[in-house]
């Protein structure tokens, strides 16, 4: 139980909001903070937190793509198809990280390492076509870039190429093998 | 019934000037001058959503088409529907929705009354520009009443918002985003509320139909009935939909009556009961101990030599007469006509007599209404609401949602006094939207209202006119309530006086104050004092006879008030008038051409006395079933037992059905014409729907039938001619229009009731009453109403059964937790009387310390309960136990 583990916390989330349903996505973020993902006994204890129904929870948590309701892998991959990435390839993207990882959206390598999902904009659309990998966002991705960002993050855990949130303003243009 | 008149705002549609009052939206001004506007989100109960952008429109001097649903009128408006703009608009809104539909009409429930089809016909192009694959849901289990398509769903989310704005109960879930948004309960879940069937009435299309008429029809083969739901005394109107005689489907169109097309799990997926195949198909007569099939003749000459007979022996007090209220106003009638006019005996009652006579009683004593001075309207327009001793979510749904309605769009303050929890589960919850609840134990209603009296006495809220005109009735109260210390009440109720204190400021605020008392009160000792107090309550806070304020006991059974008015009870001639009214009595005597019997009446629980003393030697019984409804202290079996002579006009072999000597087969309210009397006191039509099963009869033929053989006809050709002859007893009786007209408060009445009527219990009603010491377990048990069934009636329909079908015991989860009971476990409940085993279901709703039982299956579980009969109003009450329980493992 959220409420024993994190008295604390939720009390502090629940004294900002002068209505109780406010508190929704902040609480569900600590839940997945704690668990990884969404548990549906979380979405049960947040509604009696929040004097709401389990399906008004649900409802909410089934519409963010950053709530995970399933397990994910250590690196959660989540490419952006919204438009601006959609028009300088986003499908390629996620055709190149299905075709290396052998993995197709919502699935999760067998080594449980990655996890790849296609999430709505991630407000970064001048820089695109850009994927966020837990908290951090690598952006106008190429081929090449991708490779070694992945195999950092097989090795070392993170990759310097991540940039934000947010690449902003603009950097430079990065050099070849930098 | 609101007060001011809203102001008028002038718009033109299509050219059509139309005035309507400032705040319509364009789309219901549209509708007024005719114009139709195409639309799926909106619909009139809910608030704008203004999601599909199906109702484009065109109004002059706005550079971008506007959502009528969502736009209000202004002054000089001037709106175009008709434009080839707007028709581009629709046709590309519908050009979207089709590019995910899959097109399955053929198979889909909805076809023939859908909108999305009737749009299409009405605006596409018949070519999609459309390549893409379609977007394809798994097709999931939903529930077992209730089927999801979600490939059919235009996401307007009117059944989400239906469930939450109007139930309450927020079952339904807009679950993903986008295209890819379905309706769904909880996760894998299936669902669980309510069953309101709101969500599948509300779906412009076939994305949410009824499993219980899957694949039965196409719309228009459908036959349709207008008739009166019989599940409870809110008196919904029910479209009963068939095809041939078979029963196919019910439900309520947006307007309709006084559930405004609303309706609960009862009416919605009720209906069944009355086409059970355990249902009686002909006259049984008793032969050597066993009850064999007869003719129509057979039975009904036997019973009639039998009652001269028996006349003939003893007296016409030999016999009784005992009738569900579940009966037309026209069987009633002519049932206390019979008893009064053929046997001649006043020893007649009804089902009316196991809670509702408490309040049709002190509302004639106080005010001189045998009805509600309010109607349903007055709910909603209320600014403060007292419910007590109600879960009128579970008993009366749809006075619920008025309830609802005024709290949530009209922001009424709302007190609840009830023996039940605010929590959150599948389930609304009424407390939920309360100002101030007080959690009342059963027992201490009658205090707990006594608590709120005085608060008003002390916080000087009393009327000051009152003060001069009945300075007596106010003093015996000021004095009895002051000898009864806070310290008392708090600690006998639990509650607290700043609360009361708080509430009785709330309730001397409210301009409009409604009472709704329920079945907490009026079916448990002491009733008619309770309500009598709080009428007291009304008088001092001198709202009684204000527009819009007034108190309305709420009826169990469909027509318990109509039971009342019709005379089928003890007390009562039609009208109701008593016994000893004797212009009444000249009235009757005059249009039945027959003096009307002197001897007293005899109530169901003297009449099951005199039985078992032998004196009553013969009873007809309609419906009713005291053998299977009360506690074997009751000692209903062995008194009927012991008659000469048993008849019973039932639907199904109920266990007094089983004793009798002849079994009449019974039509149910699907294969007869007739009237019912709601709560409000509002009487309206009910209409046949199929043919009578088997060789059933209308309860008022047979006793018609009888009366000739008895040599006094009372012959009708039609229910319609017996509504006549009401109408001379009781004039004006039932003029079906589509709302009541509440009758005033009675000034005479109430003035006698202020000088001295008030006086004679006042000792008793303002005392604080002590809880019986019963030396049995700790744990209050009550037998109580469950939402999804009404009496043992519903329990013959197969759609109920699945969302309940045996008795359970719900408790706290403290309590539970304490004796180590876990939800779906098995626990034992005891008391001197007996013991059951059930399974345990845990809930936060119900209050430390009181135990739910469901009366609908109390079949063993009844033998725990207490008998006690209140001596003066002889009303039988049974709903209570102390138990002692125990964990099974
Ligand atoms: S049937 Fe259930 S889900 Fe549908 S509106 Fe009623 S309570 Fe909500
Ligand atoms: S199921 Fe019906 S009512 Fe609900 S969103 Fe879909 S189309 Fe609208
Ligand atoms: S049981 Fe009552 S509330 Fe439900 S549909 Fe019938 S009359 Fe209406
Ligand atoms: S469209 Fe991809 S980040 Fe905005
Ligand atoms: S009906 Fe107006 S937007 Fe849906």
């Amino acid at each position: 139980m959220l409420k024993e583990t994190h008295k604390a916390e939720i009390d502090d989330i629940l004294s900002r909001y002068p209505v109780k349903r406010s508190a929704l996505l902040p609480l569900l973020y600590l839940a997945q903070r704690e668990q990884g993902y969404i548990t549906e006994a979380a979405m049960q204890e947040i509604a009696g937190l929040l004097k709401l129904t389990p399906p008004q929870v649900y409802e909410t948590a089934t519409f963010y793509t950053m709530l995970n309701l399933k397990p994910v892998g250590k690196f959660h991959l989540q490419v952006c198809k919204s438009l601006m990435c959609a028009l300088v390839g986003s499908d390629t993207v996620i055709g190149w990280i299905s075709a290396k990882l052998g993995i197709k959206p919502g699935e999760t390598t067998p080594d449980r390492l990655f996890t790849l999902s296609i999430v709505e904009c991630l407000a970064a659309c001048g820089t695109g076509p850009m994927m966020q990998v837990n908290d951090d966002y690598y952006e106008r991705l190429t081929e090449e870039k991708l490779d070694r960002i992945l195999a950092d993050l097989r090795q070392t855990g993170t990759c310097s190429l991540k940039t934000g949130p947010f690449m902003w303003p603009e950097p430079a243009p990065a050099k070849p093998g930098a | 019934m609101p007060d001011q008149k809203p102001e008028t705002v002038r718009l033109t549609i299509d050219g059509t000037t139309v005035a309507v009052p400032k705040g319509t939206l364009v789309i219901e001004a549209a509708r007024r001058v005719g114009v139709m506007i195409p639309h799926f989100c909106y619909h009139p109960k809910l608030k704008p959503d203004a999601n599909c952008r199906m109702c484009l429109v065109e109004v002059e001097k706005m550079p971008k088409l506007q959502t009528a649903c969502s736009t209000p009128v202004a002054e000089g408006m001037a709106v175009r529907t008709a434009t080839t703009t707007v028709d581009d608009a629709h046709k590309s809104v519908l050009e979207f929705i089709l590019a995910n539909h899959p097109l399955d009409c053929p198979v889909c429930d909805q076809g023939g009354k859908c909108d999305l089809q009737d749009f299409s016909h009405q605006y596409t192009p018949t070519t999609s520009r459309f390549t893409e694959t379609k977007r394809i849901f798994q097709k999931e289990y939903f529930s077992p009443l209730i089927e999801t398509q979600m490939n059919r769903c235009v996401q307007c989310l009117r059944c989400v918002r239906y469930c939450d704005e109007i139930m309450d109960v927020k079952a339904l879930a807009p679950v993903g985003r986008g295209t890819m948004t379905e309706i769904k309960h909880f996760g894998p879940h299936e669902l669980d509320c309510e069953f309101c069937g709101g969500c599948i009435q509300i779906c412009p299309v076939g994305a949410i139909t009824s499993r219980l008429s899957m694949y039965e029809y196409r719309p228009w083969m459908l036959k349709r009935a207008d008739t009166i739901c019989t599940f409870c005394g809110d008196g919904c109107r029910i479209t009963v939909q068939t095809k041939g005689n078979e029963l196919i489907e019910v439900n309520s169109a947006h307007g309709a009556g006084r559930n405004n097309g609303d309706l609960c799990a009862r009416g919605f997926f009720g209906f069944h009961a009355s086409s059970d195949a355990d249902r009686l198909t002909h006259p049984l007569i008793r032969r050597e101990g066993k009850l064999v099939e007869a003719t129509w003749e057979d039975a009904l000459e036997y019973v009639a030599e039998q009652a001269l007979r028996l006349k003939l022996a003893h007296s016409a007090d030999a016999f009784g007469g005992l009738i569900t209220s579940r009966c037309t106003n026209e069987d009633l009638y002519v049932f206390q006509k019979f008893m009064r006019q053929v046997i001649g005996t006043n020893r007649i009652d009804s089902s009316a007599r196991y809670g509702h006579l408490n309040g049709v009683q002190a509302l004639r004593r106080v005010q001189g209404t045998h009805r509600w001075t309010i109607a349903f309207e007055d709910i909603v327009a209320a600014n403060a609401l007292l419910l007590v001793g109600t879960n009128i979510t579970e008993t009366s749904p749809i006075t619920g949602l008025k309830v609802k309605e005024a709290v949530k769009k009209r922001q009424a303050s709302l007190v609840t006094m009830e023996a039940l929890q605010p929590a959150i589960d599948t389930l609304s919850n009424i407390t939920n939207l309360a100002l101030q609840h007080f959690p009342t134990h059963p027992a201490q209603f009658g205090n707990t209202v006594l608590g709120l009296t005085k608060a008003v006495i002390e916080g000087n809220l009393v009327d000051a006119t009152l003060a001069q005109q009945a300075p007596a009735f106010v003093q015996r109260l000021t004095s009895a309530l002051q000898g009864i210390s806070w310290e008392n009440l708090e600690a006998v109720t639990g509650q607290t006086r700043t609360q009361w204190t708080e509430t009785a400021k709330i309730l001397a605020g409210a301009n409009r104050l409604v009472i709704l008392v329920g079945n907490g009160v009026l079916r448990h000792p002491g009733g008619d004092a309770t309500v009598t107090n709080l009428l007291d309550l009304l008088i001092l806070l001198g709202k009684l006879d204000k527009p819009g304020c007034g108190l309305g006991p709420l009826a169990e059974e469909n027509n318990d008030q109509g039971a009342v008015e019709m005379g089928a009870v003890a007390e009562f001639f039609p009208g109701p008038a008593p016994l000893d009214d004797q212009p009444v009595r000249d009235r009757i005597a005059t249009v039945w051409r027959e003096e009307l019997p002197r001897t007293p009446g005899a109530s169901l629980t003297e009449m099951l006395a005199a039985a078992n003393k032998g004196s009553l030697k013969a009873l007809f019984v309609v419906g009713e079933n005291p053998v299977g409804t009360l506690p074997a202290e009751a000692q209903a079996a062995e008194a009927l037992g012991k008659l000469d002579l048993l008849v019973c006009q039932e639907l199904f072999l109920t266990e007094t059905a089983a004793m009798a000597h002849v079994v009449l087969p019974a039509c149910s309210y699907m294969e007869k014409d007739g009237t019912f009397t709601n709560s409000e006191g509002h009487v309206q039509g009910v209409r046949q729907a199929i043919n009578p099963v088997g060789d059933s009869r209308p309860d008022w033929e047979m006793f018609s039938a009888l009366s000739v053989l008895m040599g006094s006809p009372l012959e009708y050709g039609d229910a319609r001619e017996i509504l006549k002859e009401i109408r001379t007893v009781i004039p004006g009786y039932g003029l079906l229009g589509p709302t009541p007209t509440p009758p005033k408060v009675d000034q005479a009445v109430l003035s006698g009731y202020l000088t001295q009527g008030f006086a004679g219990d006042a000792a008793t009603r303002y005392a604080v009453s002590q809880p019986r010491q019963t030396g049995d377990g700790s744990f209050t048990l009550m037998f109580v109403q469950t939402l999804f069934h009404s009496g043992k009636l519903s329990t013959h329909s197969k759609g109920l059964l699945q969302l309940q079908q045996e008795g359970f015991l719900s408790i706290n989860p403290e309590d539970a937790a304490r004796l180590d009971l876990a939800d779906g476990g098995q626990v034992k409940v005891s008391n001197s009387r007996g013991a059951i085993t059930t399974t345990v279901k845990i809930r936060e709703r119900v209050p430390a310390g009181l135990l739910w039982f469901p009366e609908h299956f109390d079949g063993e579980a009844k033998q725990l309960a207490e008998w006690t009969i209140d001596p003066r109003t002889q009303i039988p009450y049974f709903k209570l136990a102390h138990v002692s329980l125990a964990k099974v493992s």
